[in-house]
């Protein structure tokens, strides 16, 4: 994912901003491969996997990844 | 208690949801090539946009996150699904067809968007996969909270007046997709019936603009809870 797209993306359960944390970015350097998003409000933690952050709300997020 | 019991059996049946188009992803996204002409016809209409997100809310393969990403004056566009394997589909296609789209894994009915981000939104044949009417809903209130003002979304969803159903009031069911294989999966659809469908675009915050039935489907093109203003009622046909 781009890092600009953090400007909008928010925790999905109290909609506060999103902080970036263990950024891993690609060969060109605009990509953000792995890392993890952390609400600044509530700590919930979303990791962003293989470029793609899941976002979706805890619970219907599986607990292993596959 | 019984609140409780429902919404654990709300997650339990849109993780089963997720589950199957994880498990379908590519062979579902092989036979999803074209953008539908109703969505076509919306975007073609989108030409007064300059602010906001292109959102392709249940983007499966982003074949119309490929519409948006194509329309003068959105901004980036973003490819929204609960299906960790539809999204690589949909990588994919943004790959091979050299589009820009941001891919976000996450719920409908939880939207991690900030409020008024949306210029241009499409929420096609996704709604209808949601289990209750109350997850609905809020699904369709948090498409209002993120259309930006002046924002606009078409919403669209399977309805009873499809030949393929002999109902008139709207219901659950399942509806099975066979892998190249012969294995059968088995999906959960709310069918609306398009009376229904309406009345809860009406009680949601969006402001229900026009409606249609198209080919089975029900599209209806909504403004957010602080847009829409502008539009002069009386020409609008309901």
């Amino acid at each position: 994912m781009k890092e600009s797209l953090l400007d909008i993306l928010r925790c999905p359960m109290d909609k506060h901003e999103l902080e970036l944390e263990d950024a891993e970015y690609g060969e060109n350097g605009d990509e953000i491969v792995a890392g993890t998003l952390v609400c600044v409000e509530c700590g919930e933690r979303y990791r962003i996997e293989d470029g793609i952050p899941n976002l979706l709300p805890p619970d219907m997020r599986e607990e292993t990844p596959a | 208690m019984g609140d409780r019991q429902d919404r654990s059996d709300d997650r339990s049946r849109r993780d089963t949801v997720r589950d199957t188009y994880d498990r379908i992803a590519s062979h579902f996204a092989s036979t999803r090539e074209y953008a539908w002409p109703e969505v076509e016809a919306f975007v073609d209409q989108q030409t007064a946009v300059d602010e906001g997100i292109g959102l392709d809310l249940g983007c499966g393969n982003c074949r119309h996150a490929e519409l948006l990403a194509a329309l003068d004056g959105v901004g980036p566009v973003v490819g929204l699904d609960v299906s960790r394997g539809l999204l690589e589909t949909g990588r994919k296609r943004a790959r091979e067809r050299e589009f820009a789209v941001g891919l976000v894994q996450g719920d409908a009915a939880t939207l991690p968007l900030v409020d008024d981000c949306v210029g241009v939104g499409i929420y096609v044949a996704t709604l209808h996969h949601l289990p209750t009417r109350e997850s609905r809903r809020r699904s369709l209130d948090e498409l209002a909270r993120v259309l930006a003002p002046g924002g606009r979304a078409l919403v669209s969803a399977w309805s009873t007046a499809h030949s393929s159903f002999d109902e008139t009031e709207g219901f659950d069911t399942t509806i099975e997709w066979t892998l190249p294989d012969g294995e059968t999966v088995d999906r959960f659809y709310h069918i609306y019936a398009p009376d229904e469908f309406e009345a809860d675009l009406r009680a949601s915050d969006l402001e229900l603009l026009e409606w249609e039935l198209s080919s089975g489907n029900c599209y209806a093109t909504v403004a957010g809870d602080g847009g829409g203003g502008e539009v002069d009622a009386q020409s609008v046909d309901y």
